[in-house]
């Protein structure tokens, strides 16, 4: 019945989940504009909440070992019930992919080739996707800690030769801004970079042993807001009161780089570790996608939606938003609501019906 | 088999189709065809109230020719220096390419040069193109010239061929004498986002002797807001420099303690720390300095190695650095332009005290009171050990 033939292990789960989050780090620029100085601790106390939260994603994926969300649904909430919140999840799944992929397109446009159609940027980038995604998750999780140690050394080397131009009283005031905002930034980041780990639950039924889940998932989140944090600190420290009016604060600090004139313009690596590492979330986004929707309708492969759904995506990205200012409006304000119930209400609560009907063990025979 | 070649054969067009499309060819622009920009400046049009934009660019064949044989071309400039006019910025720079025939290749800018008519009027509206157009760097340093602009990127200086890059390497090389800073565009932008603060970027003259031009860097432009309103001296800008520990090096110059000649120290480093403290609407700023010193020379005889001249000596060089430091902090009391930033330091330090400070900071400024702590240490006399003096005078 299991669309995914292959299976991982869990050292594997840990680098997945590292890449995922530490693909954010330009992402964390929604939240700059909002939250300025403070965003490393709006990380921090994303990271604090986020984790029961994502705890109860291991818990659910643990209690129902072999099945991915949409079985999980299924399971939980009956057919009916189960199918309409699965959809609801493929939506979300849907419009993550495509903003992720536009944001590549973006950068792309705006700092790395400016002159080349946008759609073009975003074909590609898709079909390199697609291909990953055709390969299967074994492939994907088999190169993962290769994208974490990119993403490390970049975050890391950036941080260091930029050292000399740091002024860390940039962070004081600790507390100036209006709780409100702050709440706000903590509501971006636990949506963003946390909140989508969600897609995981379609990849953990496939652990091989789920012994060390916990763990495991835990120091793959740790390991990734570190990256988050050194990148937000670093930004805050460089540009201080300018950072929220860059388009990309994380490039504009890299660009200050200057040691002894020679190396300058290292804003490359950032160019490179944000496509690698995006291009790893994208992949793990449309697995989940591709994998969400064939076993909604019940195909035994997913291999044939592969391309009809990279097309849609392609499109939903070409065309959703009309300007990058539109994207960051909607991603800040709606974008973050109506992904709540499926973050932070569907999985705990799925976890308690499970708990009171005594589900897996009813229900195992059934699905295998 | 056939199922096979045909595999293989469509692979090899796909292979193909790629070469075609991966080049990346859309966005390509040849070397020989940019104009690579090294220097802007920005002034007012004489006639109209338009901008006018000077863009340096380089000649790459004067580069080379230079280089390899001597002098002796006649004109062999190595630069162009190329105007374009027009109501904003970025429409200046578009119409450069009615001269150019290419757009400018600004991702090698080193400096721009504000004139100062536009220093006056204000910079706020100009720098925004500086800072967004996404060829630009923001370590691209900012100037204010002392006339125009354009005068400045036409004196063509003697040792360099470029005399945008000429004026990148005065300005880097401020830490010989500390009198006068490198500020970059982002920098400025930060300064003049922070509201209080009043940034300020180093003014850059020519200086004319027989029929030579030369450029020079001469303290800097103090701004409020965005717009010029004075100008530190040299002394006064390392003043500014020592409150905010940027003094790298320079020459401190004290009268000898038996009072009949000069003392030159070299400053070899200098810290600073500020405190500031806010009691009932008072604020004191209290400005501790360390700073290393070596004997570099001296125009007595008196033997100064000794430790009674050295204690003096460090008196005196403490002093010295009191009266920069007042007197930058007199002019800007004078000019009513925060240029240390006291202000921020306040904000960071003491954010609730600053709300109701912030809204008259103006008012608040001029009644600051300057508390300075300074400790000089002198770390050694160079190669000499007792002054060259006319032997046995005394005996």
């Amino acid at each position: 019945m299991s669309i995914e033939k292959g299976k991982i292990c869990n050292l594997q789960l840990l680098f997945l989940i590292t890449g995922f989050v530490q693909s954010s780090v330009l992402l964390i620029d929604f939240t700059v504009v909002i939250t300025e100085h403070q965003t490393w601790m709006v990380i921090l106390a994303g990271l604090a909440i986020a984790i029961p939260f994502i705890l109860s994603y291991v818990a659910l994926a643990k209690r129902f070992h072999g099945m991915n969300l949409i079985q999980i649904n299924d399971a939980v909430f009956g057919r009916f019930l189960g199918k309409v919140i699965s959809v609801y999840y493929i939506f979300f799944l849907m419009m993550t992919l495509s903003f992720n992929i536009l944001d590549v397109g973006e950068l792309y446009a705006t700092f790395l080739m400016p002159d080349t159609p946008f759609i073009i940027l975003l074909i590609f980038f898709t079909a390199t996707c697609a291909y990953a995604v055709y390969k299967g998750l074994e492939v994907l999780a088999r190169v993962s800690h290769l994208f974490v140690v990119v993403g490390v050394i970049v975050i890391v080397s950036t941080f260091l030769l930029l050292i000399d131009q740091m002024d860390f009283s940039n962070f004081l005031p600790l507390f100036e801004l209006p709780f409100i905002r702050i709440f706000h930034g903590i509501h971006i980041m636990l949506s963003i970079p946390f909140g989508e780990t969600i897609a995981f639950l379609m990849i953990m039924g496939y652990i091989n042993k789920t012994e060390h889940m916990v763990k495991n998932t835990l120091i793959g989140l740790f390991i990734g807001t570190a990256s988050l944090l050194i990148a937000a600190v670093r930004n805050t420290a460089v540009l201080g009161n300018t950072e929220a009016i860059w388009t990309s604060p994380s490039f504009q600090s890299t660009r200050l780089i200057d040691i002894g004139t020679v190396l300058t313009r290292m804003d490359f690596l950032i160019g490179i570790a944000q496509t690698i590492l995006i291009f790893f979330k994208c992949s793990i986004l449309f697995y989940a996608l591709v994998v969400a929707v064939s076993q909604l309708f019940g195909l035994k492969s997913y291999l044939p939606l592969v391309l009809p759904l990279a097309g849609i995506e392609v499109i939903i990205a070409a065309t959703v938003f009309q300007s990058p200012v539109d994207h960051a409006a909607i991603t800040q304000d709606a974008g973050i609501i109506y992904s709540v119930p499926l973050m932070f209400v569907i999985p705990p609560l799925s976890l308690l019906i499970a708990k009171i009907r005594a589900l897996p063990k009813a229900e195992r025979g059934k699905g295998v | 088999m056939t199922k096979k070649i045909n595999i293989l054969t469509s692979k090899l067009v796909i292979c193909f189709l790629m070469l075609f499309i991966l080049l990346g060819c859309s966005g390509g622009r040849e070397i020989n065809d940019l104009e690579i920009v090294i220097g802007m400046g920005v002034d007012k049009d004489e006639n109209s109230e338009n901008i006018l934009l000077t863009a340096q660019v380089v000649k790459e064949g004067e580069m080379e020719k230079s280089s390899g044989s001597g002098g002796g071309e006649g004109d062999g400039k190595a630069f162009w220096n190329v105007f374009g006019t027009g109501k904003s910025v970025f429409e200046a720079v578009r119409q450069i390419t009615h001269k150019t025939g290419n757009r400018l290749f600004v991702s090698h800018n080193h400096v721009v040069i504000c004139g100062k008519d536009l220093a006056l009027e204000g910079l706020q509206k100009y720098i925004d193109f500086f800072l967004r157009a996404h060829e630009m760097r923001p370590t691209t340093i900012i100037l204010i010239a002392e006339d125009r602009a354009l005068d400045v990127m036409n004196a063509k200086p003697e040792t360099e061929k470029l005399p945008a890059m000429n004026i990148t390497k005065l300005v880097k090389t401020y830490g010989f004498t500390s009198h006068f800073y490198k500020v970059n565009m982002k920098d400025f932008a930060s300064c003049l986002m922070c509201g209080t603060r009043a940034p300020i970027a180093p003014l850059v003259g020519i200086s004319q002797d027989k029929d030579n031009k030369d450029i020079y860097v001469s303290g800097m432009a103090v701004f409020n807001n965005d717009k010029m309103v004075g100008r530190l001296t040299e002394d006064e800008t390392r003043g500014l420099l020592w409150v905010l520990g940027k003094v790298e090096s320079g020459v401190l110059l004290i009268s000898s303690p038996n009072k009949q000649g000069k003392v030159a120290f070299e400053i070899l480093e200098a810290k600073s720390k500020v405190i500031p403290e806010v009691k009932d609407g008072k604020i004191v700023m209290h400005v501790k300095i360390k700073g290393k010193s070596s004997l570099s020379e001296q125009t007595t005889a008196e033997d100064l190695a000794t430790i009674e001249a050295f204690e003096k000596m460090q008196k005196a060089q403490t002093e010295a650095i009191r009266q920069e430091i007042m007197a930058a902090f007199d002019k800007s009391k004078e000019l009513n332009a925060d240029i240390f930033g006291f202000g921020e330091m306040i904000r960071k330090k003491h954010i609730n005290k600053w709300k109701s400070l912030k809204d008259k900071w103006d008012e608040i400024y001029p009644t600051i009171e300057l508390n300075t702590d300074i400790e000089v240490k002198i770390q050694k006399t160079d190669l000499l050990k007792k002054p060259v003096s006319p032997g046995k005078e005394e005996k």
